[in-house]
Protein backbone atom coordinates (compact mmCIF):
# COMPACT_ATOMS: atom_id res chain seq x y z
CA UNK A 1 0.00 0.00 0.00
CA UNK A 2 2.78 2.29 0.97
CA UNK A 3 4.55 1.51 -2.27
CA UNK A 4 1.46 2.48 -4.26
CA UNK A 5 1.25 5.75 -2.37
CA UNK A 6 4.93 6.41 -2.89
CA UNK A 7 4.54 5.91 -6.61
CA UNK A 8 1.47 8.10 -6.81
CA UNK A 9 2.95 11.03 -4.96
CA UNK A 10 5.46 12.04 -7.68
CA UNK A 11 2.71 11.75 -10.34
CA UNK A 12 0.51 14.12 -8.34
CA UNK A 13 3.35 16.64 -7.81
CA UNK A 14 4.22 16.39 -11.50
CA UNK A 15 0.60 17.28 -12.30
CA UNK A 16 0.79 20.28 -10.02
CA UNK A 17 4.02 21.34 -11.64
CA UNK A 18 2.44 21.10 -15.10
CA UNK A 19 -0.49 23.20 -13.93
CA UNK A 20 1.84 25.92 -12.60
CA UNK A 21 3.95 25.84 -15.75
CA UNK A 22 0.86 26.33 -17.94
CA UNK A 23 -0.38 29.07 -15.60
CA UNK A 24 2.98 30.85 -15.81
CA UNK A 25 2.96 30.71 -19.61
CA UNK A 26 -0.61 32.08 -19.70
CA UNK A 27 0.34 34.95 -17.35
CA UNK A 28 3.41 35.83 -19.42
CA UNK A 29 1.34 35.77 -22.64
CA UNK A 30 -1.33 37.96 -21.02
CA UNK A 31 1.33 40.47 -19.92
CA UNK A 32 2.77 40.58 -23.43
CA UNK A 33 -0.65 41.06 -25.05
CA UNK A 34 -1.55 43.93 -22.74
CA UNK A 35 1.84 45.51 -23.45
CA UNK A 36 1.16 45.15 -27.18
CA UNK A 37 -2.18 46.97 -26.76
CA UNK A 38 -0.83 49.70 -24.48
CA UNK A 39 2.10 50.61 -26.76
CA UNK A 40 -0.28 50.58 -29.73
CA UNK A 41 2.02 48.30 -31.71
CA UNK A 42 1.31 48.46 -35.43
CA UNK A 43 3.75 46.26 -37.39
CA UNK A 44 2.20 47.36 -40.68
CA UNK A 45 3.55 50.87 -39.99
CA UNK A 46 7.06 49.47 -40.24
CA UNK A 47 6.31 48.41 -43.79
CA UNK A 48 4.63 51.67 -44.78
CA UNK A 49 7.33 53.67 -42.95
CA UNK A 50 10.16 51.93 -44.80
CA UNK A 51 9.90 54.46 -47.58
CA UNK A 52 10.38 57.35 -45.12
CA UNK A 53 13.34 55.59 -43.51
CA UNK A 54 14.94 55.00 -46.89
CA UNK A 55 14.45 58.68 -47.68
CA UNK A 56 16.18 59.79 -44.47
CA UNK A 57 19.04 57.36 -45.05
CA UNK A 58 19.53 58.60 -48.61
CA UNK A 59 19.58 62.20 -47.37
CA UNK A 60 22.11 61.22 -44.69
CA UNK A 61 24.55 59.91 -47.27
CA UNK A 62 27.40 60.59 -47.58
CA UNK A 63 28.18 61.41 -43.94
CA UNK A 64 29.54 64.93 -43.44
CA UNK A 65 33.14 64.03 -42.62
CA UNK A 66 34.05 67.70 -42.91
CA UNK A 67 32.33 68.02 -39.52
CA UNK A 68 35.19 66.11 -37.91
CA UNK A 69 37.19 69.08 -36.65
CA UNK A 70 34.21 71.20 -35.48
CA UNK A 71 32.95 68.21 -33.45
CA UNK A 72 36.22 67.36 -31.75
CA UNK A 73 35.32 69.53 -28.77
CA UNK A 74 31.86 67.96 -28.27
CA UNK A 75 33.50 64.51 -28.50
CA UNK A 76 35.98 65.51 -25.81
CA UNK A 77 33.09 66.90 -23.76
CA UNK A 78 31.26 63.58 -24.03
CA UNK A 79 34.32 61.61 -22.90
CA UNK A 80 34.94 64.04 -20.04
CA UNK A 81 31.33 63.85 -18.90
CA UNK A 82 31.83 60.10 -18.53
CA UNK A 83 35.20 60.47 -16.82
CA UNK A 84 33.93 63.06 -14.33
CA UNK A 85 30.76 61.10 -13.59
CA UNK A 86 32.62 57.83 -13.13
CA UNK A 87 35.47 59.18 -10.98
CA UNK A 88 33.16 61.22 -8.79
CA UNK A 89 30.77 58.27 -8.56
CA UNK A 90 33.51 55.82 -7.57
CA UNK A 91 34.97 58.18 -4.95
CA UNK A 92 31.61 58.63 -3.24
CA UNK A 93 30.25 55.14 -3.85
CA UNK A 94 33.11 53.34 -2.12
CA UNK A 95 32.71 54.81 1.38
CA UNK A 96 28.97 54.50 0.95
CA UNK A 97 29.37 50.83 0.02
CA UNK A 98 31.47 50.21 3.13
CA UNK A 99 28.61 51.56 5.23
CA UNK A 100 26.05 49.64 3.17
CA UNK A 101 27.79 46.24 3.34
CA UNK A 102 26.28 44.22 6.18
CA UNK A 103 29.53 42.41 6.99
CA UNK A 104 31.74 45.47 7.52
CA UNK A 105 29.36 48.31 8.38
CA UNK A 106 30.27 49.98 11.67
CA UNK A 107 26.66 50.47 12.81
CA UNK A 108 23.17 49.42 11.74
CA UNK A 109 21.76 52.99 11.49
CA UNK A 110 24.60 53.90 9.11
CA UNK A 111 23.85 50.76 7.12
CA UNK A 112 20.22 51.76 6.62
CA UNK A 113 21.12 55.38 5.87
CA UNK A 114 23.67 54.33 3.24
CA UNK A 115 21.21 51.88 1.69
CA UNK A 116 18.62 54.65 1.49
CA UNK A 117 21.02 57.04 -0.27
CA UNK A 118 21.96 54.31 -2.72
CA UNK A 119 18.32 53.47 -3.40
CA UNK A 120 17.34 57.10 -4.08
CA UNK A 121 20.30 57.93 -6.33
CA UNK A 122 19.79 54.67 -8.21
CA UNK A 123 16.04 54.87 -8.61
CA UNK A 124 16.04 58.29 -10.29
CA UNK A 125 17.32 57.94 -13.90
CA UNK A 126 20.33 59.99 -14.96
CA UNK A 127 18.18 61.82 -17.52
CA UNK A 128 15.93 63.09 -14.73
CA UNK A 129 18.96 64.07 -12.65
CA UNK A 130 20.25 65.97 -15.71
CA UNK A 131 16.95 67.86 -16.06
CA UNK A 132 17.13 68.78 -12.37
CA UNK A 133 20.75 69.93 -12.60
CA UNK A 134 20.13 71.88 -15.83
CA UNK A 135 17.45 73.75 -13.92
CA UNK A 136 19.80 74.28 -11.00
CA UNK A 137 23.11 75.20 -12.68
CA UNK A 138 22.08 76.01 -16.27
CA UNK A 139 22.88 74.46 -19.66
CA UNK A 140 26.26 72.92 -20.49
CA UNK A 141 28.30 69.84 -19.69
CA UNK A 142 28.48 70.44 -15.92
CA UNK A 143 24.85 69.47 -15.13
CA UNK A 144 25.35 66.37 -17.28
CA UNK A 145 28.50 65.44 -15.38
CA UNK A 146 26.69 65.95 -12.07
CA UNK A 147 23.79 63.81 -13.25
CA UNK A 148 26.09 60.97 -14.23
CA UNK A 149 27.99 61.26 -10.95
CA UNK A 150 24.89 61.13 -8.76
CA UNK A 151 23.33 58.25 -10.65
CA UNK A 152 26.69 56.42 -10.62
CA UNK A 153 26.86 56.73 -6.84
CA UNK A 154 23.72 54.65 -6.54
CA UNK A 155 24.59 52.10 -9.22
CA UNK A 156 28.19 51.66 -8.06
CA UNK A 157 27.30 51.83 -4.36
CA UNK A 158 25.00 48.86 -4.64
CA UNK A 159 27.40 46.77 -6.74
CA UNK A 160 30.38 47.65 -4.53
CA UNK A 161 28.41 46.72 -1.41
CA UNK A 162 27.50 43.37 -2.94
CA UNK A 163 31.14 42.67 -3.78
CA UNK A 164 32.18 43.53 -0.23
CA UNK A 165 29.45 41.34 1.25
CA UNK A 166 30.60 38.41 -0.90
CA UNK A 167 34.28 38.78 -0.02
CA UNK A 168 36.26 36.18 1.92
CA UNK A 169 36.03 37.27 5.56
CA UNK A 170 38.94 35.07 6.65
CA UNK A 171 41.60 37.79 6.36
CA UNK A 172 39.29 40.25 8.15
CA UNK A 173 38.91 37.85 11.07
CA UNK A 174 42.64 37.17 11.10
CA UNK A 175 43.49 40.87 11.25
CA UNK A 176 40.83 41.50 13.88
CA UNK A 177 42.54 38.95 16.10
CA UNK A 178 45.92 40.63 15.63
CA UNK A 179 44.43 43.70 17.32
CA UNK A 180 44.13 45.76 14.13
CA UNK A 181 41.66 48.65 14.19
CA UNK A 182 38.66 49.11 11.90
CA UNK A 183 40.45 51.38 9.41
CA UNK A 184 43.50 49.15 9.37
CA UNK A 185 41.34 46.13 8.60
CA UNK A 186 39.63 48.11 5.87
CA UNK A 187 42.85 49.19 4.19
CA UNK A 188 44.89 46.01 4.74
CA UNK A 189 42.27 43.30 4.21
CA UNK A 190 39.04 44.61 2.68
CA UNK A 191 40.44 46.94 0.00
CA UNK A 192 43.12 44.56 -1.36
CA UNK A 193 40.52 41.79 -1.42
CA UNK A 194 37.90 43.62 -3.43
CA UNK A 195 39.95 46.11 -5.45
CA UNK A 196 40.07 44.18 -8.76
CA UNK A 197 36.30 43.66 -8.71
CA UNK A 198 35.70 47.31 -7.86
CA UNK A 199 37.97 48.48 -10.68
CA UNK A 200 36.19 46.16 -13.11
CA UNK A 201 32.79 47.48 -12.06
CA UNK A 202 34.07 51.07 -12.24
CA UNK A 203 35.26 50.52 -15.80
CA UNK A 204 31.93 48.99 -16.80
CA UNK A 205 30.30 52.06 -15.30
CA UNK A 206 32.53 54.26 -17.47
CA UNK A 207 31.17 52.42 -20.54
CA UNK A 208 27.63 53.01 -19.33
CA UNK A 209 28.30 56.65 -18.54
CA UNK A 210 29.77 57.25 -21.98
CA UNK A 211 26.57 55.95 -23.59
CA UNK A 212 24.43 57.91 -21.15
CA UNK A 213 26.35 61.12 -21.77
CA UNK A 214 25.25 60.97 -25.43
CA UNK A 215 21.60 60.97 -24.40
CA UNK A 216 22.10 63.65 -21.75
CA UNK A 217 23.01 66.09 -24.53
CA UNK A 218 19.37 65.96 -25.64
CA UNK A 219 18.35 67.81 -22.49
CA UNK A 220 21.02 70.47 -22.87
CA UNK A 221 23.86 68.80 -21.02
CA UNK A 222 26.48 69.24 -23.77
CA UNK A 223 28.54 66.71 -25.69
CA UNK A 224 27.79 64.91 -28.96
CA UNK A 225 24.18 64.39 -27.91
CA UNK A 226 23.58 68.13 -28.01
CA UNK A 227 25.18 68.35 -31.49
CA UNK A 228 23.05 65.42 -32.65
CA UNK A 229 19.85 67.07 -31.44
CA UNK A 230 20.79 70.36 -33.12
CA UNK A 231 21.59 68.62 -36.42
CA UNK A 232 18.28 66.69 -36.30
CA UNK A 233 16.32 69.87 -35.62
CA UNK A 234 18.05 71.57 -38.59
CA UNK A 235 17.46 68.52 -40.85
CA UNK A 236 21.23 68.18 -41.37
CA UNK A 237 21.04 64.42 -41.84
CA UNK A 238 24.58 64.12 -43.25
CA UNK A 239 25.89 65.65 -40.05
CA UNK A 240 23.61 63.32 -38.10
CA UNK A 241 25.07 60.27 -39.87
CA UNK A 242 28.60 61.50 -39.22
CA UNK A 243 27.82 62.03 -35.53
CA UNK A 244 26.32 58.54 -35.32
CA UNK A 245 29.51 57.09 -36.82
CA UNK A 246 31.58 59.14 -34.35
CA UNK A 247 29.41 57.82 -31.51
CA UNK A 248 29.86 54.23 -32.64
CA UNK A 249 33.65 54.64 -32.89
CA UNK A 250 33.78 56.34 -29.48
CA UNK A 251 31.75 53.65 -27.71
CA UNK A 252 33.64 50.82 -29.42
CA UNK A 253 37.01 52.35 -28.47
CA UNK A 254 35.90 52.88 -24.88
CA UNK A 255 34.70 49.26 -24.66
CA UNK A 256 38.01 47.94 -25.97
CA UNK A 257 40.02 50.22 -23.68
CA UNK A 258 38.07 49.29 -20.56
CA UNK A 259 38.21 45.56 -21.45
CA UNK A 260 41.99 45.90 -21.79
CA UNK A 261 42.38 47.66 -18.43
CA UNK A 262 40.06 45.13 -16.75
CA UNK A 263 42.30 42.40 -18.12
CA UNK A 264 45.32 44.12 -16.57
CA UNK A 265 43.82 44.39 -13.08
CA UNK A 266 42.18 40.94 -13.01
CA UNK B 1 68.48 30.55 10.75
CA UNK B 2 67.08 28.64 7.84
CA UNK B 3 68.69 27.35 4.71
CA UNK B 4 65.65 28.20 2.60
CA UNK B 5 66.38 31.89 3.00
CA UNK B 6 69.52 31.82 0.89
CA UNK B 7 67.91 33.09 -2.32
CA UNK B 8 66.55 36.25 -0.81
CA UNK B 9 69.04 38.52 -2.54
CA UNK B 10 67.32 38.23 -5.95
CA UNK B 11 63.71 38.74 -5.12
CA UNK B 12 61.16 39.73 -7.75
CA UNK B 13 59.18 42.98 -7.51
CA UNK B 14 56.87 42.98 -4.55
CA UNK B 15 53.26 43.37 -5.74
CA UNK B 16 52.47 45.70 -2.85
CA UNK B 17 55.45 47.95 -3.22
CA UNK B 18 57.60 46.55 -0.39
CA UNK B 19 60.30 46.00 -2.94
CA UNK B 20 63.24 47.49 -1.20
CA UNK B 21 62.51 45.76 2.05
CA UNK B 22 61.85 42.42 0.46
CA UNK B 23 65.01 42.51 -1.59
CA UNK B 24 67.58 43.26 1.11
CA UNK B 25 69.49 40.15 2.02
CA UNK B 26 70.03 39.00 5.59
CA UNK B 27 67.24 39.54 8.11
CA UNK B 28 67.96 40.58 11.65
CA UNK B 29 67.23 38.32 14.58
CA UNK B 30 63.50 37.78 15.01
CA UNK B 31 62.33 39.83 18.01
CA UNK B 32 60.35 38.03 20.68
CA UNK B 33 58.17 39.06 23.56
CA UNK B 34 60.03 38.73 26.84
CA UNK B 35 58.83 35.42 28.17
CA UNK B 36 59.15 34.39 31.77
CA UNK B 37 58.49 30.81 32.78
CA UNK B 38 55.14 29.94 34.23
CA UNK B 39 51.53 29.60 33.23
CA UNK B 40 50.76 31.75 30.21
CA UNK B 41 47.16 30.82 29.60
CA UNK B 42 44.77 29.60 32.26
CA UNK B 43 41.22 28.58 31.53
CA UNK B 44 39.12 28.09 34.65
CA UNK B 45 35.70 26.43 34.79
CA UNK B 46 34.95 27.59 31.28
CA UNK B 47 31.36 26.97 30.23
CA UNK B 48 29.49 27.89 27.11
CA UNK B 49 25.79 27.48 26.61
CA UNK B 50 24.38 28.70 23.30
CA UNK B 51 21.10 30.58 22.94
CA UNK B 52 19.43 27.42 21.64
CA UNK B 53 20.15 25.73 24.97
CA UNK B 54 22.99 23.52 23.74
CA UNK B 55 25.87 23.31 26.22
CA UNK B 56 29.04 23.16 24.15
CA UNK B 57 31.51 23.43 27.03
CA UNK B 58 31.12 22.59 30.69
CA UNK B 59 33.51 23.54 33.51
CA UNK B 60 36.57 23.13 31.35
CA UNK B 61 39.97 23.76 32.93
CA UNK B 62 43.31 24.11 31.24
CA UNK B 63 46.64 25.71 32.11
CA UNK B 64 49.42 26.06 29.57
CA UNK B 65 52.95 26.97 30.57
CA UNK B 66 55.60 28.77 28.56
CA UNK B 67 57.43 26.35 26.29
CA UNK B 68 54.66 23.79 26.48
CA UNK B 69 52.71 22.40 23.56
CA UNK B 70 49.24 21.15 24.36
CA UNK B 71 47.07 19.40 21.80
CA UNK B 72 43.31 19.28 22.26
CA UNK B 73 41.63 16.24 20.74
CA UNK B 74 37.99 15.42 20.31
CA UNK B 75 35.40 14.51 17.74
CA UNK B 76 33.26 17.01 15.84
CA UNK B 77 30.92 18.78 18.24
CA UNK B 78 33.03 17.94 21.28
CA UNK B 79 33.57 21.63 22.05
CA UNK B 80 37.06 22.21 20.66
CA UNK B 81 36.12 25.10 18.39
CA UNK B 82 33.89 26.61 21.07
CA UNK B 83 36.86 26.47 23.43
CA UNK B 84 39.05 28.28 20.92
CA UNK B 85 36.39 30.90 20.21
CA UNK B 86 35.90 31.53 23.92
CA UNK B 87 39.63 31.93 24.46
CA UNK B 88 40.09 34.49 21.68
CA UNK B 89 36.90 36.32 22.58
CA UNK B 90 34.86 35.49 19.48
CA UNK B 91 32.35 33.83 21.83
CA UNK B 92 31.58 35.22 25.26
CA UNK B 93 31.56 32.28 27.67
CA UNK B 94 28.53 31.84 29.90
CA UNK B 95 30.78 30.91 32.81
CA UNK B 96 34.39 30.72 33.92
CA UNK B 97 37.50 32.72 33.16
CA UNK B 98 40.18 32.98 30.48
CA UNK B 99 43.28 34.41 32.11
CA UNK B 100 45.98 35.84 29.89
CA UNK B 101 48.79 38.01 31.21
CA UNK B 102 46.87 38.62 34.42
CA UNK B 103 43.62 39.69 32.78
CA UNK B 104 40.37 37.80 32.37
CA UNK B 105 39.48 38.00 28.67
CA UNK B 106 36.01 36.61 29.36
CA UNK B 107 34.99 39.83 31.09
CA UNK B 108 36.31 42.20 28.42
CA UNK B 109 34.89 43.47 25.17
CA UNK B 110 35.62 46.00 22.41
CA UNK B 111 38.85 47.94 22.61
CA UNK B 112 39.82 46.55 26.01
CA UNK B 113 39.53 42.99 24.67
CA UNK B 114 41.55 43.86 21.57
CA UNK B 115 44.33 45.28 23.74
CA UNK B 116 44.31 42.46 26.29
CA UNK B 117 44.33 39.85 23.51
CA UNK B 118 47.55 41.13 21.93
CA UNK B 119 49.77 38.51 23.66
CA UNK B 120 47.67 35.82 22.04
CA UNK B 121 47.86 34.82 18.38
CA UNK B 122 45.60 32.47 16.47
CA UNK B 123 46.32 30.33 13.44
CA UNK B 124 43.19 29.02 11.77
CA UNK B 125 42.52 26.02 9.58
CA UNK B 126 42.66 28.35 6.59
CA UNK B 127 45.70 30.59 6.57
CA UNK B 128 43.39 33.58 5.92
CA UNK B 129 46.06 35.55 4.11
CA UNK B 130 45.24 38.59 2.01
CA UNK B 131 45.84 36.86 -1.30
CA UNK B 132 46.60 39.91 -3.43
CA UNK B 133 49.25 41.25 -1.07
CA UNK B 134 52.81 40.08 -0.81
CA UNK B 135 53.89 37.47 1.69
CA UNK B 136 55.95 40.10 3.52
CA UNK B 137 53.01 42.53 3.73
CA UNK B 138 50.86 39.74 5.15
CA UNK B 139 53.43 39.06 7.86
CA UNK B 140 53.64 42.77 8.65
CA UNK B 141 49.86 42.75 9.21
CA UNK B 142 50.56 40.82 12.41
CA UNK B 143 52.06 43.99 13.86
CA UNK B 144 49.09 46.30 13.23
CA UNK B 145 47.82 45.98 16.79
CA UNK B 146 50.97 47.76 17.98
CA UNK B 147 50.90 50.48 15.33
CA UNK B 148 47.69 52.48 15.39
CA UNK B 149 48.96 55.25 13.14
CA UNK B 150 47.45 57.18 10.23
CA UNK B 151 49.99 55.60 7.93
CA UNK B 152 48.96 52.04 8.83
CA UNK B 153 45.29 53.04 8.65
CA UNK B 154 45.95 54.07 5.04
CA UNK B 155 47.30 50.64 4.15
CA UNK B 156 51.02 51.15 4.72
CA UNK B 157 53.01 48.59 6.65
CA UNK B 158 55.09 49.93 9.57
CA UNK B 159 58.58 50.49 8.19
CA UNK B 160 60.33 49.46 11.39
CA UNK B 161 58.53 46.12 11.31
CA UNK B 162 59.73 45.10 7.87
CA UNK B 163 63.09 43.72 9.00
CA UNK B 164 61.59 41.74 11.91
CA UNK B 165 58.92 40.43 9.52
CA UNK B 166 61.65 39.19 7.22
CA UNK B 167 63.25 37.47 10.17
CA UNK B 168 59.97 35.71 10.99
CA UNK B 169 59.69 34.61 7.38
CA UNK B 170 63.23 33.32 7.61
CA UNK B 171 62.24 31.42 10.71
CA UNK B 172 59.43 29.60 8.90
CA UNK B 173 61.71 29.00 5.91
CA UNK B 174 59.94 31.25 3.42
CA UNK B 175 62.09 34.36 3.20
CA UNK B 176 62.75 33.63 -0.46
CA UNK B 177 59.03 34.10 -1.12
CA UNK B 178 58.78 37.45 0.69
CA UNK B 179 57.92 39.42 -2.44
CA UNK B 180 55.56 36.84 -3.90
CA UNK B 181 51.80 37.28 -3.83
CA UNK B 182 50.24 35.30 -1.01
CA UNK B 183 47.63 33.91 -3.40
CA UNK B 184 50.29 31.96 -5.27
CA UNK B 185 51.43 29.93 -2.26
CA UNK B 186 50.66 26.27 -1.64
CA UNK B 187 48.52 25.33 1.35
CA UNK B 188 51.54 24.40 3.47
CA UNK B 189 53.42 27.57 2.57
CA UNK B 190 50.37 29.71 3.29
CA UNK B 191 50.01 28.11 6.70
CA UNK B 192 53.67 28.80 7.47
CA UNK B 193 53.16 32.44 6.46
CA UNK B 194 50.20 32.51 8.86
CA UNK B 195 52.58 31.27 11.57
CA UNK B 196 55.03 34.05 10.67
CA UNK B 197 52.20 36.59 10.86
CA UNK B 198 51.27 35.22 14.27
CA UNK B 199 54.91 35.51 15.38
CA UNK B 200 54.99 39.12 14.19
CA UNK B 201 52.36 39.76 16.82
CA UNK B 202 55.05 38.74 19.38
CA UNK B 203 52.64 36.56 21.30
CA UNK B 204 53.10 34.67 24.54
CA UNK B 205 50.46 32.16 23.58
CA UNK B 206 49.95 30.65 20.16
CA UNK B 207 46.59 29.03 19.42
CA UNK B 208 46.26 26.80 16.37
CA UNK B 209 42.78 25.69 15.37
CA UNK B 210 43.17 22.60 13.16
CA UNK B 211 46.18 24.15 11.42
CA UNK B 212 46.90 21.09 9.28
CA UNK B 213 43.34 20.04 8.41
CA UNK B 214 43.67 20.94 4.74
CA UNK B 215 47.31 19.98 4.25
CA UNK B 216 48.93 16.87 2.81
CA UNK B 217 50.90 14.69 5.29
CA UNK B 218 54.26 16.21 4.39
CA UNK B 219 53.08 19.81 4.74
CA UNK B 220 51.18 18.90 7.91
CA UNK B 221 54.31 17.45 9.42
CA UNK B 222 56.26 20.55 8.50
CA UNK B 223 53.76 22.88 10.19
CA UNK B 224 53.61 20.71 13.32
CA UNK B 225 57.41 20.62 13.49
CA UNK B 226 57.42 24.40 13.29
CA UNK B 227 54.90 24.75 16.13
CA UNK B 228 56.89 22.29 18.23
CA UNK B 229 60.06 24.29 17.63
CA UNK B 230 58.37 27.54 18.61
CA UNK B 231 57.38 25.99 21.91
CA UNK B 232 60.72 24.36 22.63
CA UNK B 233 63.15 26.99 21.37
CA UNK B 234 61.19 30.22 21.70
CA UNK B 235 59.25 29.35 24.82
CA UNK B 236 55.80 30.01 23.40
CA UNK B 237 52.82 28.37 25.03
CA UNK B 238 51.20 26.51 22.14
CA UNK B 239 47.64 25.19 22.20
CA UNK B 240 46.68 23.22 19.14
CA UNK B 241 43.37 21.65 18.20
CA UNK B 242 43.90 18.59 16.03
CA UNK B 243 42.02 15.76 14.39
CA UNK B 244 45.14 13.68 13.79
CA UNK B 245 45.98 11.59 16.90
CA UNK B 246 49.27 10.39 15.42
CA UNK B 247 50.51 13.97 14.94
CA UNK B 248 49.24 14.86 18.40
CA UNK B 249 51.14 12.07 20.15
CA UNK B 250 54.26 12.79 18.11
CA UNK B 251 54.50 16.51 18.79
CA UNK B 252 52.57 17.40 21.95
CA UNK B 253 53.82 17.57 25.52
CA UNK B 254 50.30 17.11 26.80
CA UNK B 255 47.13 15.76 25.32
CA UNK B 256 43.74 17.05 26.34
CA UNK B 257 40.68 14.99 25.43
CA UNK B 258 37.30 16.65 25.09
CA UNK B 259 34.01 14.81 24.86
CA UNK B 260 30.58 16.43 24.81
CA UNK B 261 32.07 19.66 26.10
CA UNK B 262 33.73 18.06 29.11
CA UNK B 263 37.32 17.26 29.91
CA UNK B 264 37.96 13.56 29.37
CA UNK B 265 41.68 13.52 30.11
CA UNK B 266 44.61 15.92 30.46
CA UNK B 267 47.86 13.97 30.60
CA UNK B 268 51.38 13.92 29.21
CA UNK B 269 51.30 12.66 25.63
CA UNK B 270 53.34 9.60 26.57
CA UNK B 271 50.78 8.61 29.18
CA UNK B 272 47.79 8.57 26.85
CA UNK B 273 47.03 5.26 25.16
CA UNK B 274 45.69 4.95 21.64
CA UNK B 275 42.58 3.30 23.11
CA UNK B 276 41.89 6.39 25.19
CA UNK B 277 42.21 8.57 22.11
CA UNK B 278 40.06 6.22 20.05
CA UNK B 279 37.40 6.26 22.76
CA UNK B 280 36.96 10.02 22.22
CA UNK B 281 35.74 9.33 18.72
CA UNK B 282 34.05 5.96 19.21
CA UNK B 283 31.89 7.16 22.06
CA UNK B 284 30.54 9.99 19.89
CA UNK B 285 29.86 7.62 17.01
CA UNK B 286 27.92 5.29 19.32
Amino acid sequence: MNKVLDMRTPVASSGVRTFWSVAAIVVILALFVQAWIVVQARPQDLVTGAHGMADIISRAMPPAFDQFVPNLWPVLETIDLAIFGTVFGVLLAFPLAILAAANVTPAKPLYYAARAVIAVTRAVPDLVWALLFVTAVGLGPFPGALALAVHSIGMLGRLFAEVIEDMDMGPVEALTLTGAGRLQILSHAVVPGVLPSLLGIGLFRFDENLRSSLVLGFVGAGGIGFQLLTAMNLFQYQTVSFLLIATFVLVACAERASAYVRGLVA
Amino acid sequence: MNTLSSTSGALPLDPTGDRGAAASSVPAMAPRAKLVPGVKLAVRDLSMRYANGHTALRDFNLAVKAGEMVVVLGSNGSGKSTFMKCVVGLNRPTGGAVELAGRDLATLSGKALRQARLPLALISQNANLVKRRSVLANVCCGTLGRHKTLSTALGRVPREEIEPARAYLDEVGLLHLAAQRAGTLSGGQAQRVAVARALAQRPHVLLADEPVASLDPEAADEVMRLLRRLATEDGLAVVCVLHQPELATRYADRLVGLRSGQLEFDRPASAVSSQQIASLYLAEAA
